[in-house]
């Protein structure tokens, strides 16, 4: 599978938790933050998938 | 126990209730004298009675069984807890069900008059001014309730003996008002009216420490936050003609942010978005953004209060 852009659209308040997790040092960037949480939900997901 | 000193005794005999000043720092006991007997309750703030007891609330906290170690919360937006169950012997009370009122027992029964709640909350809060349509949903003590599979909530007789108790523990000043249930056609009192003991404590410095610490938070806002403070005294609605209207954090404004994802990346959203959002990959990736946020981030303690968590 190729490299692939997404658009998230969030909201001023949405915008405000993303910024204070990248302030927090979660991610560097507000699109790190959301391939972070997209990495760590797979890893997640796979790791409930062996479980079974 | 004992170390505690009894304040003020009172027996509510059936058809009553009694509204009670509570202050912080005191306990009210609400115990079985011949058992079974349910209990509905009402309560609040002794110096602002706009604040009141919120079944809502503590239900979202605590469940639908609040017991032994539970907060009574007050309304949005005061959201504080009133009271703190420091003691239950049974274990069994009900916030999902309202008080019994005289509808009830006219529609289903065919009475003319008959005890319920509503009316005996009604005539006991009316000794501090409060009018019928200040009674708001009860907290229901040893009432025994279920919620079905098919979401319905069922009542089913209760097991409370002489001497069981629950215990109340005032965080704040309140108008505590309990009374006892009406309802002797029904299951909730296992069919008969019986008298309730009531007495206050003064509560021991142990008792104090026993409920735990709950946040102060900006959002707990009383009169002094509200854009309009003043209590409505009559009864029709017309409109404001000076009012602007001021939600908040509006106008919600968007912004869009771009995600570049690897091949490998790519492959995980395929692997694990949800299907609901069909094309949508925006909001398929928002919905993995802050669901992994609610996961790692969002806690609540167990006084039910969100806790910021830190990334
Ligand atoms: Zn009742």
């Amino acid at each position: 599978m190729a490299e692939r852009t997404v658009i998230v659209r969030l909201n001023q308040q949405q915008i405000e938790l993303v910024d204070r997790a990248v302030a927090r040092g979660a991610a560097a960037d507000r699109a790190a933050l959301i391939r972070r949480a997209l990495r760590e939900q797979a890893a997640k997901s796979s790791r409930r998938g062996e479980a079974r | 126990m004992s170390a505690r000193s009894v304040l003020f005794e009172w027996t509510m005999q059936p058809g009553t209730g009694k509204a009670i000043e509570l202050r912080a720092g005191r306990i009210l006991r609400i115990e079985q004298v011949e058992g079974r007997q349910c209990v509905d309750f009402n309560c609040f703030n002794l110096h602002d009675y706009k604040e009141y007891m919120h079944c809502g609330r503590t239900r979202t906290v605590h469940g639908f069984n609040p017991s032994k170690g539970s907060f009574l919360w007050s309304a949005p937006p005061r959201e504080r807890p009133l009271l703190y169950i420091l003691e239950d012997t049974v274990g069994r009370n009900d916030v999902l069900f309202p008080r019994c009122s005289a509808y009830l027992y006219e529609s289903a029964y065919g009475f003319d008059a008959h005890t319920n709640c509503q009316d005996i909350q009604a005539e006991a809060q009316r000794e501090y001014g409060l009018t019928p349509d200040d009674v708001h949903d009860s907290f229901n003590l040893f009432m025994c309730t279920e919620v079905t599979l098919d979401g319905r909530a069922t009542i089913t007789r209760q097991e409370s003996r002489p001497g069981d108790f629950v215990d109340l523990l005032a965080l704040v000043d309140v108008l505590a008002v309990p009374n006892v249930c009406g309802a002797d056609v029904m299951r909730t009192s296992n069919f008969a009216l019986k008298p309730i003991k009531l007495t206050v404590f003064q509560a021991s410095e142990a008792d104090m420490a026993a409920a735990p610490k709950t946040p102060i938070l900006k959002s707990q806002r009383t009169p002094q936050d509200f854009r309009n403070a003043t209590i409505k005294s009559d009864r029709a609605l017309v409109r404001d003609h000076t009012y602007v209207a001021e939600f908040v954090n509006t106008p919600i404004l968007v912004e869009d942010v771009v995600v570049t994802l690897s091949a490998d990346e790519a492959a995980m959203f395929e692997a694990i978005r949800l299907p609901s959002y069909e094309a949508d990959d925006g909001a398929a990736l928002r919905d993995i953004l802050f669901t992994w946020w609610e996961e790692n981030f969002l806690g609540a303690t167990e006084s039910g209060a969100p806790a910021i968590g830190s990334p």
